[in-house]
Parts: C-alpha cells; structure tokens; sequence
C-alpha cells in the first residue's frame, strides 16, 4: 500500500532527461574556431549546391544507469561521423541538421538500474543493467559555391 | 433497435473524428530579450551554444493523470528553459517537438483499464545560440521590416 502511494511522487520527479551536444557552426562561421565542415540546425550562410543527405545511426548501450559505452552521443555522430561523411562526399557542410536520441535515460531511471545492478551484485548474480541506445542525425550535405 | 443504431452511429461518428491537440505557451520575452523558443533559423549573427534535447517520460494513470509532467509545456518550462539558461543561451532555433498523444477513446479504454498505465512521452531538440550585436530574435527582424516598408 506504501509502495503505491509512493508511485505517484516517483512518477512526477525525475522524469526528465536533457541530453546536450557541443556547439555547431556559428553566422557568420568563425574562420579560426568551430569545426572545419560547417554544421547548422538551420540553413546556409552563402550560395550552395546540394551534393546529398545523409543520416546517421549511432548505437550505444548504458550500463548499470550511469556509464555510457559506444556512439549513441550527439557529438559522435553530428560532429565525428556525420562530418566525415560529408567530408567523404566532396562536401563542404551540412545544414538542417535534425537529430534525436531515442532513449535517453532519466535520472529515475538511471539509479533504478544502478540499484538493480547493486543488488544484483550483492546477491551473487552478478548481472549488470544496460539499457540500449541511439543517436539518429540527418542533414543535407552541402558544397558552398563561393568563398567565404 | 433503431434507437440503439442511432446511438452507435453516433458515437462512431463522434470517436472517428477525433482530434488531440496539445499546446505550449513560450514565455513572454519583454523587449525580446527573453529566452526564445522558435522552430525557424536565425539570419544571425549569432553563436552556437551547442545542441540539446529536452525529453521527460512518464506513464499516463487512468488514461488522464500525468503525474510526471509529459506534455509539451512541462517538458519547455521545467526541462529546456533551464537547460538553455544554464547554457547562457538567449534562445532556441529551428525547434522540434513530438508529443505521445492518445485519442479521447483510448484514454477512455484505459481509465476504464485503470491497472494499465499508458506509456507517455515527450521531446524537444533544438539548437542554443546566444545573439551577437545587431541581431534580433526570430519575429522581430520580420515584424521590423515590416514597419519599414
């Protein structure tokens, strides 16, 4: 009965999850600073032809709620894969940008599987919690037509 | 029997049209200088803060109570806006949202079903910018060659 009158205030607390990348391209685009392909949520800041689009899937996986392994993060796959790709197509940057990790996990659920893997440890069964990932970005693979 | 006909009818009529509409108000921003929110780009000049996503996860407790907060609004005020303040962020571009939304039968299903809580969720990704002098929020730059003209 306790347990159920406590649903409701775990349900209505730490049921988010903000999951930050690191930051794009600026406009004007900084000559010195930011990465070499240009990279923007929006459009271009000059002239340019489209070379393709390109999505990426980055997989990962969460374990035991608090350390996570693989490519399932915003910044591997928009500024690490996605910019190679661009790059491998002759391009010069990549515009609207949309991306979405697709299970990111909220702070509830992030101690609920570090205590499952606790006591799964001291129990003797030594099984570990993960929780499967990923990172989808898509964008449009652009090549500016003048110079900056 | 034909009473009965005309009741199903109408309620077949009634649960085929339905519609779930979910809103968010973005705070008001005096003199725009507030924190932004908007799902179109910015001509700029500005400076990326980088990309964030705002998600809360929740269940729905007799098809209605949202006990966690999953809805559009909740996931803007308590989970966003503080993240892009946090940023030092003066506001959000090229915005995107997707909300779960049930249909007033589902709910109904499911609070008459009251054991089964309903999966919800909710989303917003954006990218953080901070303004660099002479640049103006979305709208405004719009709204002012707008009087110019």
């Amino acid at each position: 009965m306790r347990l159920l009158l406590l649903l409701p205030l775990v349900l209505a607390t730490g049921c988010g999850a903000t999951v930050r990348g690191s930051p794009l391209s600026s406009r004007p685009p900084e000559p010195q600073a930011g990465p070499a392909i240009y990279l923007s949520t929006g459009s271009a800041p000059r002239p340019y032809r489209t070379l393709g689009f390109a999505q990426v899937t980055g997989y990962g996986v969460t374990v035991a709620g608090f350390s996570d392994v693989g490519e399932a993060g915003l910044d591997g796959t928009i500024r690490g894969t996605l910019s190679q790709v661009a790059a491998t197509m002759g391009g010069d940057g990549i515009i609207n940008i949309e991306f979405i990790d697709e299970n990111p996990p909220t702070e509830v659920e992030r101690v609920s599987d570090l205590s499952e893997t606790v006591s799964s440890a001291f129990s003797g069964k030594g099984q570990v919690k993960t929780r499967n990932r990923s990172v989808v970005v898509t964008g449009e693979v652009i090549q500016f037509l003048s110079a900056p | 029997m034909g009473r009965r006909l005309v009741l199903l009818l109408g309620v077949v009529v009634a649960l085929g049209g339905c519609t779930t509409v979910d809103v968010a108000r973005v705070p008001d921003a005096p003199q725009g200088r507030g924190v932004f929110v908007s799902t179109s780009d910015l001509p700029g000049p500005y400076k990326s803060l980088g990309v964030v996503q705002a998600t809360r996860r929740g269940v729905l407790l007799f098809g209605a109570v949202d006990p966690a907060g999953t809805d559009l609004q909740a996931d803007l005020d308590d989970q966003l806006l503080p993240q892009v303040r946090m940023m030092g962020g003066d506001g959000v571009i090229n915005a995107r949202f997707q909300q779960t939304q049930y249909t007033l039968p589902t709910r109904l299903l499911f609070a008459i079903l009251f054991f089964i809580p309903l999966p919800s969720e909710v989303t917003i990704t954006g990218e953080v910018v901070k303004l660099e002098a002479g640049a103006q929020p979305p709208g405004l730059a719009g709204s002012a060659a707008a009087q110019a003209r």
